[in-house]
């Protein structure tokens, strides 16, 4: 009835995350803004708590949406 | 109490209106507000001009400057007090760094040549209104359906009464005492029959 799907990993990055590097950090957002989580990025805790943070500064700034 | 001096990574957002006026000054003001807290500022340049993701207070475009100081945390938030309350700056962001980059530190304090920055103007606003029927009252709604249905009919102006002219008004008089005298003794009549029974 449900189907298990493994969902595709987008894998880390090159360097570290940057705020301003937008190009980078929306791989790992869907459509309406909205982070993956570490199923999915297939980060680390580190790297994961990079992403969120470079993610709402970027959000703050407005490089970035904060919704769809 | 000690103050520590750190190295931060800011981030400036500012206003396109004041940045046409004149990109220098607008780059000097943010300078002299972080030194006047006793901040160094090492870099201070163009990162970029560019749309924003939403709307902040009615500006859809805004002139990003990245600056690199080094000064304490009380320095950093007193500069940034006065940056929301007056001058051409709208939004900041504030990082603690380990160092300044040297690609970084190659900026300096950057000049622009002319040309170099070209801010577009700002487009008006499209106010969309959704008016929903719901909202309207219901004497507006069945009106404008009435309207609606008959906007294919001619619509004829009534006509405006005119002033009589005197020839008209005493004609007018004679024919009520015409009528006035015709009528009276119509009403003063009796059945006779019912007189000749009794």
């Amino acid at each position: 009835m449900f189907e298990n799907v493994e969902p595709e990993i987008v894998g880390p990055p090159k360097g570290e995350f940057d705020y301003k590097d937008v190009e980078t950090f929306t791989r790992y957002l869907d459509a309406n803004g909205r982070l993956y989580s570490r199923k999915r990025t297939g980060l680390d805790a580190q790297g994961q708590r990079q992403l969120k943070k470079s993610v709402k500064f970027a959000r703050f700034l407005a490089l970035i949406p904060y919704g769809a | 109490m000690t103050e520590i001096k750190h190295t931060y990574q800011a981030m400036f957002l500012l206003d396109n209106q004041e940045v046409r006026k004149g990109y220098a000054e607008a780059r000097d003001w943010v300078r002299s507000t972080l030194e006047k807290h006793g901040a160094e500022v090492s870099v201070l340049r163009l990162w970029a001009e560019q749309e924003l993701a939403y709307p902040i207070g009615g500006r859809h475009r805004a002139t990003y400057l990245l600056g690199w100081i080094s000064g304490t945390g009380q320095s950093v938030n007193e500069a940034k007090r006065e940056m929301y309350l007056v001058g051409p700056v709208f939004r900041v962001l504030f990082l603690k760094a380990e160092s300044i980059p040297e690609e970084e530190l190659a900026y300096g304090i950057q000049d622009l040549k002319e040309g170099e920055l070209v801010i577009p103007e700002d487009l008006p606003e499209e106010e969309e209104e959704e008016v929903y029927a719901e909202d309207l009252e219901p004497n507006v709604a069945e009106g404008e359906e009435a309207a609606a249905e008959g906007s294919s009919e001619e619509v004829t102006e009534p006509e405006t009464p005119t002033e009589p002219t005197e020839e008209a008004q005493e004609a007018a008089a004679k024919s009520d005492g015409a009528e006035a005298a015709e009528e009276e003794p119509g009403e003063d009549v009796k059945p006779e029959e019912e007189s000749s029974n009794v």
